[in-house]
């Protein structure tokens, strides 16, 4: 039992991490047909992931509704979706239903997709004030320099915050697009890059200790 | 007046040959190109020809050179590509030194001929001429054949490829290491805070929401968050606490159902082992955003964790659970995130402490003895972003144009 659950996921990890690894380096036609598969076979495996992700969508919400759990009415509306996007394109085979071009799935994923999803990406604004105004109390004196920094950018990306800027700062020859500049140019990318570097050794130890069997947390345990 | 029509017929002739050859030596204006050569194109998958040629020099000033090349069967010559005579500067081809000798005064041009003549898996003899092109004149070079085909290593990274095999020896060397003796890591707070957070909802009653993100299986940050999912389950079994994994993933489901089954049984809690405790949401990034959110909303869990690959829904999923009063934990690999975790959540996971969470938790000796494999990384890229930068000022301040190119070569990604 042990050599089904744990050698041989494990050899074929490092047999797949080594070989994926080593065709980075190895520009061959037969390094690049071995990536193909990979990906052929991780489209075929989600594939068969999806229905699993769907039989757990569907019964975890009719658990929710035959136990009348708080906000079982939204579960209702799984189904009802569902079978408004599913039926309609089954039943057309996939042909224009709507005007001469347009198919019921497509009219149901312009018209209400594409809206109900812009919708939540709008909400991103609110969401970004709501932040901004917890992250700009000056607490310390870090949030201090936080809060200068942004202070001077949020203001001088605006033309009227431009002028005010421009105004104050004409005695020194600069302007504030220069100061903008510089602090998204220095002190902002080498913040940046310092985190960029981080994660990616982290990234790479990470990557060798799952290929040579050392992390293997995610196949369970022993 | 018998000479008129003689003398007109040789007109007619002569203007003839010009128009049945008009590439060869009938363009005075033209340097002929010399020195033309065709071969494979070194480190590449194929489909590529190397072409390398003489300077035309000033007198070719604002002409053109075209490729042409014909397959071995015959077919006919097609034309490949087009660049002005100046162009294409052996030094100007985007090799390291060391898989690339620039020879002064020679072009050089590395032309695609999949588009043309397809790319067979074996190898593929082709012919190969230039076209010196400058308004109706022009000359072209005799054909050179070459054989293309795929090679098995490119050289172009080896400095990629001897930093790699240093950092496996380093690795070794340290999980070796760590066999013998223990290492000090210093404490990551948002790590220590998973137990606070925990013992807050079992006090409370309410549950524990952790999400994996948005990232495939394939991803690191999603393995490393499930590591992390897998210590935390083992805390939520002992504490007998409620836990809800909302997926986007259907694969990454599964791994988690497995983790989680696995921590639970670990610390032979199997009873309270739900099949539901991860589930799966959305393959879409907003209606998964939309649904977690209003999840966190109606049930109020009492702590939030958001570790692996998030984007914009970031902000969407920490803000909401700001708004309930849940302690939150988060860490991404998107440093386009960070910003957004940090003024939402109580502790954030930063860079690498992502990656070492799992090492952190677990303790196991032969995990954290990798974290100095990390250590180690980051005082060689600080060695080297040190001397890279005093070498490339004092390149440029001695006028050393070669030391400065053969440092940026160095640590360019090829």
């Amino acid at each position: 039992m042990i050599l089904i659950k744990k050698h041989i996921p494990l050899f074929i990890c490092f047999l797949v991490g080594v070989l994926t690894l080593g065709s980075y380096y190895v520009p061959n036609v037969h390094s690049e047909n071995y990536l193909e598969l990979m990906n052929k076979w991780e489209n075929i495996v989600a594939g068969f992931a999806f229905l699993l992700g769907l039989m757990s969508l569907f019964t975890s919400h009719f658990h929710k509704i035959s136990r009348k759990a708080p906000g079982w009415g939204y579960s209702l509306f799984v189904y009802v979706g569902f079978l408004l996007v599913v039926v309609p394109a089954v039943v057309s085979g996939g042909k224009p239903m709507i005007g001469p071009d347009m198919t019921s799935l497509g009219w149901i994923y312009r018209f209400v997709f594409t809206s109900l999803s812009g919708t939540m990406f709008a909400v991103l604004a609110f969401y970004i004030v709501s932040t901004a105004y917890r992250a700009f109390r000056i607490k310390s004196p870090q949030a201090f320099v936080l809060f200068a920094a942004a202070f001077i950018v949020i203001l001088g990306r605006v033309p009227l915050g431009q002028m005010m800027w421009d105004g104050l700062l004409s005695w020194t020859g600069y302007q504030v697009t220069d100061v903008i500049e510089w602090l998204m140019s220095v002190p902002v990318v080498a913040g940046r890059r310092g985190i960029m570097i981080g994660i990616a050794i982290g990234g790479i130890v990470t990557a060798l200790k799952i290929i040579f069997g050392i992390e293997r947390q995610y196949m369970g345990k022993d | 007046m018998k000479k008129i029509p003689l003398f007109l017929s040789f007109l007619f002739l002569s203007s003839f040959s010009n128009a049945a050859k008009p590439t060869a030596k009938g363009a005075p204006n033209l340097p002929p190109l010399s020195g033309f050569t065709a071969a494979d194109m070194p480190g590449d998958a194929g489909g590529t020809a190397l072409l390398r040629w003489n300077s035309p020099g000033e007198a070719a000033e604002g002409a053109l050179v075209e490729v042409h090349a014909s397959s071995a069967a015959g077919a006919g010559w097609v034309k490949l590509a087009e660049f002005p005579a100046a162009a294409k500067l052996e030094k100007d081809m985007d090799l390291p030194f060391w898989a690339w000798r620039p020879s002064p005064g020679r072009h050089a041009a590395a032309v695609d001929t999949s588009s043309a003549f397809g790319r067979p898996a074996g190898e593929q003899e082709l012919e190969f001429k230039l076209r010196l092109v400058k308004g109706s004149a022009s000359v072209e070079t005799e054909p050179a054949r070459a054989v293309i085909n795929g090679n098995w290593f490119n050289l172009s990274r080896l400095n990629n490829l001897i930093l790699m095999l240093t950092i496996i020896i380093v690795f070794f060397w340290t999980v070796s290491h760590a066999k013998r003796k223990g290492l000090f890591i210093r404490r990551i707070a948002g790590l220590d805070a998973i137990d606070e957070a925990i013992g807050r909802a079992t006090e409370m009653g309410r549950p524990i929401f952790y999400s994996t993100g948005i990232g495939p299986m394939s991803l690191v940050p999603t393995i490393a968050s499930t590591s992390i999912l897998g210590e935390v389950a083992r805390k939520v079994a002992q504490y007998d606490t409620s836990l809800k994994v909302p997926h986007f993933d259907p694969i990454v489901m599964t791994v988690c159902k497995e983790v989680v089954k696995q921590s639970y049984l670990e610390m032979e809690r199997p009873d309270s082992y739900r099949d539901d405790t991860n589930f799966f949401v959305s393959q879409d990034q907003f209606s998964y955003a939309a649904s977690v959110d209003a999840m966190i909303h109606r049930e109020k869990p009492a702590a939030c964790f958001f570790i692996g690959h998030f984007m914009a829904e970031s902000l969407l999923l920490a803000e909401v659970g700001a708004t309930t009063g849940a302690i939150q934990i988060a860490g991404t690999e998107q440093e386009s995130q960070l910003p957004f975790f940090f003024t939402s959540c109580d502790y954030t996971l930063i860079g690498e402490e992502l990656y070492a969470a799992g090492a952190y938790l677990s303790k196991e000796p032969m995990l954290t003895s990798t974290l100095k494999v990390q250590d180690f990384g980051k005082a060689f890229v600080m060695l080297a972003v040190a001397a890279g930068a005093i070498l490339i000022a004092a390149g440029a301040m001695f006028e050393l144009d070669a030391l400065s190119k053969v440092v940026t070569q160095l640590f360019k990604a090829y």
